[in-house]
Order: C-alpha cells, then structure tokens, then sequence
C-alpha cells in the first residue's frame, strides 16, 4: 500500500472491526462498509468517529468512513473503481442464486484494483469437535479444490491474476488440511481501473447511507493552520529556552561559577530532544541562526523550515509566512518570527 | 496586600473552589473553565452529604436501586445524592410558600429548557442474568441487543441493569443468544420496579439519554461534560488549545424536569507530554529535571492519541523503557513499540523516554488491586493546565480573555445547542422513541431586592454602583479603628526608596479616612528569605501593633513570615511585594486599600449596614484541604461579635480528614461565646452559613440547643446550574444586582433561592445559590433574603459587592491562608482581628 488515497470497501464488514483495523493507516482516504444488517452499522458506527486526539494530531490525508445498508450482490455506483475490495467471509452466505450474481457484481460490475476473498476451509472442519457447518447461516463450506477452481474461473472470465494463501495453521500432524481460513487474493490485470469507465455509469445509488464521519486532516486549511502555528511556537519557544540557557552558562563562566548541569551525565534519566540525521543537522547548521535585538528574540522562517517536522508540513517560506502570519508576530519584513526573550514564568527555571 | 492575594488566589486555581472564591473582587470567574479533569475533585463534599443520605431513610423511594446501581460503578454525581432529602417539609413557616415578595419584578431568561413527558410516563427497570455467567460487559450488551424485541425499544443498559421505555409483555423474559463461538447463553429478563419520571434513578437515565444525543451531534464527553473538538480556539502563544462544549444536566426542578446547559471550554495543550517533558529538560537541566518533572506532571490528566480515553498521571516510571516488554491480556509478552506498531500502526520516534503510569480505576467496588497502565508520553496530550502555568498571569488572562462570554454570547450558544438537538435526525430519533420532547427555554420572574445604604463614622451613602463603593466614599472616614503608633516595616536595600513614599502615601490616606499612622521604624534588610526572617524575629516583640513586609517577591519569604507572626508571635502583618509599589499612578489606590487591611487587622471597623435583628450572630464556615498533608482539612469559623456586624471573631482548626467537620464547631461555638461575654450580653438568634456538604446540621442543632438560642443554617454554594439574562433592547444583560430567584428554577423539598450579589462586567454572572436546611429564627423569606444580601455587602477587603456573605469569604481567606502557608493554627490572640485578610 504504497500509493496514496487508497479507497477500500469492505462488502458483509457486519460489527466492522476490518475497518477500525484500516483506518489507522495513512494512506487510505475512504473506507467504506457494506452490510444488509442495518441495525449493527448504526450501532456500530459511532465507534468509526474520530478520536478526540485526530483533532490535536491530524492524519496527513483526508479519511471519510461510510456505511451503507445494502448487500454485496447489488450494484451501487459509489463503490465503482475502488483499490480494493475486501469479502472476509462472506460468500459461504450466499445462497447459490447470490454467488452466481456476486462475481458480475463484484468483478464485473465495480471492478476494483484487488479483491480479498476469505471463505472456510472444510478441510480444516473434523479438527473442530462438533463437525458440521461452522454457522448456522453458512449456505456452503468449501474445500481448497472447490474455493480455487471457483476463484480461477471468476478470475479468467473478468480477467483478473489470483494467489492463494489462508490463516490459522494447522497443528502438528495435520499439515495435510491446510489453512482454518482460506483466502484468495485477485489483482486486476493492467491495474487500476480508468477514469472514463467510472464516470459512464455513476449515479446508481441502492445503498443506504447509515453513517458518515470525515477525518479532520491536514489537506483542510484550519487544520494545517494549527498544527503548523503549534510547531512553530513549539520550535521557536525551543529555540528561545536553548538561547537563555546559553547566555546563563556564558555567565557563569565568566562569573567563574562552575556552570551545573550540561548535558546528558546521568545515565539514569534519557536524553530527551529529537534525533536528527546527519543530512538535518547540516541542513539546521546551514540555515540562518536566530537572534536577539534588543528584549527581542528572532527566528528566520529559513531556520523553521530548516527543521524536518516544519519541512513536512510546509516546504516554502511564502506559503509558511501567510499560514502563521495572523497567529504569530513576524519581523517588519516579514522573514523572521518575533517573540519577548524573557518571559514571565521564566524566573521558575533561574534564567 | 492586594496584590499578593491576587497572585496567591491565581496560583491556586486548580481547587475549583478556591479558584472562585479567592477572587470575588474581580470579575466572576469564566464560565466554568476545565481546569483540571473535575471527575476527581470533589470527593470530600461527597464524604458529608452521604451521611446525611443515610440518616434520612425515609426520604429515598429507592436507595437499593441506587446503591445497585453504584455497585456497578455508573457515577451518581452530588446532584443525584441530594435529591430525596428533603428539608423544607421540616420548616413549617415555607412548608406553603418559600418565596418572597419585596422588590422589583424582573423578567429573565435562563439556561433551562422544558423537557416534556406524557403523563404517566414511566421507566421499566430490569434486572439482566446471563447462564453462564459472562464477564464482558461488551459482550453481554451485544448478545442482549441482538433480539429484536430489546433492540428496538428505547433502552439503556450497563451490564446488568435494563431500562425500558416500554413494558415487556411479561414479567420474566427469557431469552438465548449464540456467541461467536458457538456457546448458547441463557439470558433472563426480570422486572424488578417500574421507575416514576421524578425519581433519582430515571434522573440518572436521562443524562444517560442525553449523553448518547450529544454524541450524535459529534460532541465528546471529557469527565462530566461535552465539547467539540472541530471548533477549536486556539491559543498558539501559550500552547494551548480551547474546545467549547457545555457543561449539561437535567434535573427535577420544583415541579417539571428542565435540561440545563452551561458553555464550559476545555484546556488542552497543543503538545505531548514527551514534547512538554523535552522543554522542561531544556529549562531545568538535568539535576532537577526528574523532580520539577514529575511535579508538574502527576495529577494531570492525558488524552491517548490511539483511543478516546483520559488517563491521570500517578507516577513517571523513568526506569521502564518502550523497548521494555509487557505481558499482554492474551500471556504474551510484547515490546511497548511493536506493540503500538502492531495494533495501531504507530511508530514512536524516541525509545528513551520513560513511560507513565496511571492507576486505573476499579470498575466495581470490590477490593481487587488497582491495575495500572503505562503510557507512552509520546501517544499522550496533556489536558488542563500545569500548576506552573495557572499562576502565570498572562496565560490565565489569556484563557480567561477566550473563555469569558457575555449573556448574548452564552444565549446564542443555547440557542444554537437546543436547536441542533431539535434538528439532528438521529437525537429526534433517540428522543421520540423514549417519549420525551425537548421544549423551549424557560422564562421566569425575579425580583431585585432595595439596594443597601452603607454607614460610616458620620455620613451615610447610598452607592451608585452597589458593586463598587469606592469612590463614593473616598472622603468618608470609617467606622472606628485604633491609631497604629508601634509599627515595623521590613523592606530590602532597593525598595527603600519606594518603601518611604509608600508610608508618606499611607499616613495621607490613613488621616482622611480617620485612621491615625504614625511613622513606622523602618528596617532594612538583606535581600534574601533567611534575612528577612532572621530580621523579624529580632525585631518583632508583643508590643508591636502590626508589621509590614515589602518582599522582593515569592513564596519563600511569605509563608515562613506569615507563620512565625500568626503563631509563634502573634502580631498582626501586612506583606506587600516591592513590584506593586512601583506602578506608578497607582499609589493612592493601592495605599488606601492596604490602609484598610491595616485597619482590620487592628480590630477596626470599617463600614456597616442597617441590621434589623437585634443581637444576631452571623457564622461563616469554611474548609480548605491542607496543601501539602492530603489527609488533613483546615475548619475555619467566623463569627460576628456585635449587634452591628462589624467585628469578627475568627478561629480554625486542623484536623483529619476523615473526622467530622460537626465536631469542632462545638470548640468554635464555646470558644466563641466565651469571647462574646466582653463585648455582647445575649445571645438570640444566630446565622450560619456553610460551605455545600458539610454535613452538619445535627451537631449545630445540638450546640445550639445547650444555648438556648435560636438559629438558622444555610448552605452557600458558588456553583449552581440555572443562569439567568435579561432582555435588554435585543440584547441580552446580566441581571440587576440584589436580582433574587426563589421559584421554577429552584427544587420543591428544598427552601431555596439564588441571589445575584456581584457583578461581572465581563462573562456570564454566576448567580449563588443559598439552601436553608435549617431555621427555627422562623424568618420570612424576604427577610432571609435581604439579610443574606446584607451580608454581601461586608467583606472589608473590598469596597463593594461580593458573590458570598461576607463570613463565608472571611471563612474562606482563613482556611487558604493556614492551609496554603501556615499549616499550623493560629494564635488566639489574634482571632479578634481579621488577621488573614
């Protein structure tokens, strides 16, 4: 998952804990569930919100999480052109007429990137003590033969590329049966699917939106702004604090009072700061110094963005200055952040 | 010391009551700012009005029903422990009609809501048995919500107990779910009580409802309130971050169910711990980076990045590491790294940081061991703020300039909430389905009581603004103080200057208002705390009227100073820090309030009001936990000792937590009749007045019946939940001061009213709420009223209104005084005078 602005849809997601499993990763921008059992995905929808700390710390992409009511055998256009589709366990509770119509839906129809399909192995049953179905509503268990040749065939008729794989290893002594799960994973051969293709055939809504929630992120402007005002205060009140204690230390040298305390002696406590590569402290060490005029303290812009946590944010001085410009006070020309050197609780730490 | 108090009030803003009392000259306090998670504060308040709970039986329908319900760990608030008790139907003169009638009529608004029931309508409580028995509390929810016939009923559940909205058909239900694993269990459905809508329980359900309606319109539940994180102000100078929200109740009011709001912001700030932990280290340095660490930190509450869950600090374990490894649920043992890899795809950048431990608490009331949790400090935001930083002014004014919001401001806020819970599609839903209907806001009538004449040594004023007097009675001369010939100061080399034009200042302001200064012996001394002390234990000897301190600055001078002349050698002290003396133009203001305080302290009287009870005794009360003992309380007492209310006698005392606060009222009580029989023959009827919760009615009653006297007890509480606006030309104004409310927003078993007594010239006006829970004086309640805003207006540290009687305030400024810096009892020899001011 290399690739950015990933769409994922998870057909049957029932109490939808795939999808609380995918929203932490970065590069997803939609997720979306589908499932006939409306009451479980509004119940379960709540837990899909953001986290109170997605507003301090916002995901670098947009997320939008949907569930929809609907089942995997209609066609809804939203879900068209997806990178990935996921069935985990599901298609053993179709009935024959649904997993005729699934594969035309799934892979004909929407037509994603990749599909994941994970079914039972029956293999796999007489090492459970009751042998029958493994669920009431299972239509079907099939064996490893039965699940390949049916995923060999959908994937020749709309042509895809499949591997096979599963979970949950076998104990000793019955290798022979393999994986509890069985999974098949399809590629789409020639990739993703193109824009023309999707845009012919949208507006088919059958699913129900049941719930709906958007990631603050830092794609949206107010929240860029914040993060950006924070770290830079942060690097600058840093920057501040390190320049104090150095004019202390010089003082105390020339005072001849052994300056107490630098650096890292004790073992005991860790060395707290960020770590930087080589290439960053060249990078910090080339870019213009802050510096004092007077009771006040400059920080260039070039210095802030000299910093990789800033550099990721914003990598241009312009773009950087008209981001902060109502937060922070900047130098009447604009290239440097201005703040007092002393400040009132300074006196706590004996500046 | 004007500005001292103020620093020193500032410095304690996190004790929620201290943060609201110590300041009532300034304007009210933002509408309740979250300083610190309120969850774990007030639970010595909960100590007393639980005795008082048990004692009345008869009042409670349902006392099993609600101590089941706290054995399965929901929070039952103060509000909910109260209700039950009731105390009006004992008072036989308000057993009919508690309010007054004297005064203005005045039309406001108020942050009540009608929340609407159908008649009848009832809650169906039952009791939930799982066979086998099933641990999870997730689990059984599930297994229950997957029939039909619960889930689509309006329901509220927590592992054991069921509400319904609607009767089930029969009495028992049984009925059987499959687990994931194919296990069948059994569950039974019992009907154990069928809930009327004003009982305490079915209170509890509804905040339980509304907490589901604000999450649905994208609130967040942080301790007992609920903000919205997408709108936040932000506050980038001082790291910190605000989220807006409302602070919402529902509760029974005299004869409907009202839902309240109040806007309520939460603090939080805009780094890590691990981001404030590297600061700290570049502040501090190494040598007592650990120490300053951890008291800044432990007691604060985080917000982990990868949940929606609040943890406090209890420790920091600097010897665990995140490549350190722990056992998790499942036996397996994992690295703290690739455990947050594993589960929530997060790579943590600094594997040297320590790691903090929070004691989580226990679900049920049993006594298994606390567990504990390790966070990372990298996954963790701070919430509230730092002891260091609520004292640094220009942060607090900062928050404070965010957070404070006019009547028109708080009122479209209202607005706005009420109009979104009518609007949300799924709140409609959740409402509806329990028959409940959320109706307008509630206007009601209040009255404003005649403004109070103060009385001077020969002049009389009626002030323009009862809120503050101060220029009205520039020229006037106080009541009566004795002249101050023997005095000290003690200031260093650099003030000297500032030190003798202050004293020129004062002795001018001193003789037009009628108190003789002398010149002081002024001694210097060495700036540093050990020469201050050193020179005022040699100097100071008894027959020193008073002594005057102008400290370079802090803390170590004040309390060591503060401590030797309060108790080791009573003598009455004014410290002064040397930066208020330099503001220039503001010399005169400052000598004429320190004169005051001077003249208190030497038993003077300032200013009084017309009392029209002959030989009242009026009683603050007041207690402050000891900064620094945890197991230990401060009681202070403050009692009036003339007819006219205007000379104090003022006494604490230290003890156990854990004792009854009841018990030394007795000591106080004797001890203050003893010093009565110099200055008053008898004794008729007396006025307490209480902090909330002191649990003390009984022993009061006991005391006062050995003296045969007649008394009152009131209990003042600063935080309430009505607000009340009036209309104004289309925009909305605090109400009027002397404003009373004593119907529709007060409670039925209760002799109650609301008093609005200070005034705000920024923000939303707190009113104060005072509860009679005790009054054989048989006053009428116009009377208890007036005589209560009388009190308001006697606090001599300030030349105007306060929001509390002025005893309570003077109980308060005791108890902060010992329990801050004294830790120790004061001398007797100075309970005459108001020494602590």
């Amino acid at each position: 998952m290399e690739d950015k602005n990933i769409q994922v849809a998870d057909l049957g997601c029932g109490d939808t804990s795939l999808i609380r499993l995918l929203k932490v990763y970065p590069c997803i921008e939609l997720l979306v569930g589908v499932d006939i059992d409306e009451d479980k995905l509004r119940w379960r929808g709540d837990k899909l919100s953001p986290f109170m700390g997605d507003f301090l710390k916002p995901r670098d992409l947009d997320l939008t999480i949907t569930l929809y009511h609907g089942s995997a055998v209609e066609r809804d256009s939203r879900l068209l052109g997806f990178d990935l589709i996921t069935c985990i366990e599901l298609i053993e509770h179709l009935d024959s007429g649904d997993l005729a119509r699934f594969p035309e839906v799934v892979f004909g129809y929407l037509s994603p990137a990749m599909v994941v399909i994970s079914t039972p192995n029956s293999e796999f049953n007489p090492l459970f003590p009751i042998v029958t179905l493994r669920d009431s509503d299972h239509k079907f268990e099939w064996n490893r033969m039965e699940f390949q040749t049916w995923s060999l065939y959908v994937a020749k008729c709309y042509n895809y590329s499949v591997e096979f794989t599963g979970v949950g290893e076998p104990p000793a002594g019955a290798e022979s049966v393999g994986f509890c799960t069985q999974i098949g994973i399809f590629r789409k051969n020639g990739g993703r699917a193109t824009e023309s293709c999707v845009s012919e055939q949208h507006h088919h809504h059958v699913y129900k939106a049941v719930f709906t929630t958007s990631y603050p992120s830092l794609k949206q402007e107010r929240f860029l702004r914040l993060v950006l005002v924070n770290e830079v205060s942060q690097q600058v009140e840093s920057l501040r604090v390190r320049y104090l204690r150095r004019l202390k230390e010089q003082e105390d040298r020339e005072s001849g009072n052994e300056p107490k305390d630098t650096g890292c002696s004790d073992t005991h406590i860790p060395c707290f700061g960020p770590v930087f590569t080589e290439d960053e402290k060249a990078r910090i060490e080339k870019s213009p110094k802050p510096f004092c005029v007077g009771d006040k303290f400059f920080v260039p812009l070039q210095r802030l963005l000299a910093y990789p946590k800033l550099n990721r944010l914003c990598a241009e001085e312009e773009m950087m200055r008209s981001v902060i410009a109502d937060s922070v006070d900047l130098s009447v020309d604009g290239s440097a952040v201005v703040v007092d050197l002393h400040y009132y609780s300074d006196y706590v730490f004996d500046f | 010391m004007s500005g001292r108090a103020r620093v020193r009030a500032r410095g304690l803003a996190r004790s929620p009551r201290a943060a609201e009392v110590g300041r009532p000259q300034a304007s009210p306090s933002p509408p309740s700012v979250d300083l610190s998670d309120n969850e774990a504060s007030s639970s010595s308040d909960f100590v007393g009005t639980k005795r008082t709970l048990q004692k009345d039986e008869d009042g409670i329908s349902s006392g099993d029903v609600r101590s089941n319900f706290m054995e399965r760990g929901v929070k039952i608030g103060r509000n909910f422990m109260d209700l039950g008790i009731c105390t009006r139907e004992k008072l036989a003169h308000v057993k009919d009609c508690k309010t007054g009638s004297s005064g203005i009529p005045v039309k406001l608004v108020t942050n009540l809501f009608n929340l609407d029931l159908p008649q009848n309508w009832q809650l169906y409580q039952y009791h939930v048995t799982y066979s086998p028995d099933l641990e999870s509390r997730r689990l059984r929810t599930a297994l229950l919500y997957s029939h039909s016939e619960i889930s689509n009923k309006a329901k509220a559940f927590d592992g054991a107990i069921l509400f319904l909205s609607r009767k089930l058909e029969e009495k028992v239900t049984e009925l059987s779910s499959e687990t994931h694993r194919g296990e069948t269990v059994k569950m039974t459905l019992t009907l154990t009580s069928e809930v009327l809508s004003s009982s305490p329980v079915c209170i509890q359900v509804f905040n339980i409802i509304f907490k589901k309606i604000l999450k649905k319109l994208s609130m967040y539940q942080i301790g007992r309130n609920y903000y919205n994180p997408s709108e936040p102000v932000e506050i980038p100078q001082h790291k910190l971050s605000l989220w807006p929200g409302f602070a919402i109740s529902i509760s029974q009011f005299e004869s409907r169910l009202l839902f309240s709001a109040n806007v309520s912001y939460k603090v939080l700030r805009n780094e890590t711990v691990l981001e404030f932990m590297t600061d700290l280290y570049h502040k501090t340095g190494v040598s007592c980076f650990t120490e300053t660490c951890e008291k800044q930190l432990m007691g604060l509450i985080v917000l982990t990045r990868y949940n929606n869950k609040t943890y406090r600090i209890d420790d920091i374990d600097w010897s665990v590491r995140p490549t350190h490894t722990f056992k998790k649920r499942d036996g397996t043992e994992i690295t703290y790294v690739d455990y947050y890899e594993q589960q929530y795809n997060i790579t943590l950048s600094d594997l040297n940081q320590p790691l903090l431990v929070s004691l989580l608490k226990s679900k049920r009331n049993d006594n298994t061991e606390a567990r504990i949790a390790h966070l990372i400090p990298e996954l963790c935001f701070l919430t509230g703020l730092t002891s260091q930083a609520t004292s640094d002014f220009q942060l607090m004014k900062a928050v404070a300039d965010e957070t404070r919001i006019s009547p028109l401001g708080q009122q479209q806020r209202l607005a706005r909430l009420a109009d979104s819970i009518q609007r949300n599609k799924d709140a409609h839903f959740e409402l509806e389905n329990w028959g409940l209907h959320f109706g307008g806001q509630m206007s009601l009538t209040g009255r404003v009581v005649p403004s109070e004449k103060i009385f001077l040594q020969d002049h009389v004023c009626q002030p323009v603004s009862a809120a503050d007097w101060s220029k009205d009675i520039r020229t006037c001369k106080i009541l009566s103080v004795q002249p101050l010939n023997k005095w000290l100061v003690f200031c260093s080399n650099r003030t000297e200057n500032g030190t003798e034009s202050f004293v020129n200042c004062l002795k001018r302001v001193g003789s037009s208002m009628g108190f003789n200064v002398s010149y002081p012996k002024i001694i210097k001394v060495q700036e540093n705390p050990a020469a201050f002390f050193r020179a005022v234990q040699q100097h100071v000897d008894p027959d020193v009227q008073l002594v005057m301190c102008i400290l370079p600055s802090d803390q170590n001078y004040y309390n060591s100073i503060k401590k030797y002349l309060s108790c080791d050698c009573p003598v009455p002290s004014q410290c002064i820090l040397a930066r208020t003396l330099n503001k220039q133009g503001m010399m005169m203001s400052i000598a004429t309030r320190v004169a005051m305080q001077m003249a208190c302290k030497l038993e003077g009287e300032l200013w009084a009001v017309e009392i029209p009870l002959k030989s009242l005794m009026v009683v603050g009360i007041d207690v402050c936990k000891d900064a620094f003992r945890k197991e230990v309380v401060v009681v202070g007492f403050v009692a009036s000792v003339n007819p006219r209310i205007t000379r104090w006698f003022s006494r604490c005392i230290i003890q156990k937590a854990t004792t009854d606060i009841a018990d030394c009222l007795k000591v106080f009580m004797t001890a203050r009749c003893s010093a009565k029989t110099a200055v008053q023959r008898r004794m008729q009827g007396s006025h307490f007045l209480t902090s909330p919760g002191l649990g003390l009615s009984s022993s009061v009653t006991e005391s006062s019946s050995n003296t045969s006297s007649r008394l009152s007890v009131i209990v003042v509480r600063r935080k309430c939940v009505p607000r009340f606006f009036t209309e104004m030309s289309r925009t909305m104004e605090n109400p009027p001061l002397g404003t009373v409310v004593d119907s529709q927003a007060t409670r039925s078993e209760w002799y109650d009213f609301y008093l609005i007594s200070q005034a705000a010239s920024r923000g939303t006006v707190n009113p104060t709420y005072y509860n009679v829970i005790y009054d054989d004086n048989g006053l009428k309640p116009d009377h208890m009223q007036r005589l209560t805003f009388k009190m308001c207006h006697l606090y001599y540290n300030w030349m105007g209104l306060i929001s509390i009687p002025a005893p309570c305030l003077y109980a308060h400024k005791l108890t902060f005084l010992v329990a801050q810096s004294i830790h120790k009892e004061p001398s007797l020899e100075l309970a005459n005078s108001l020494f602590y001011l």
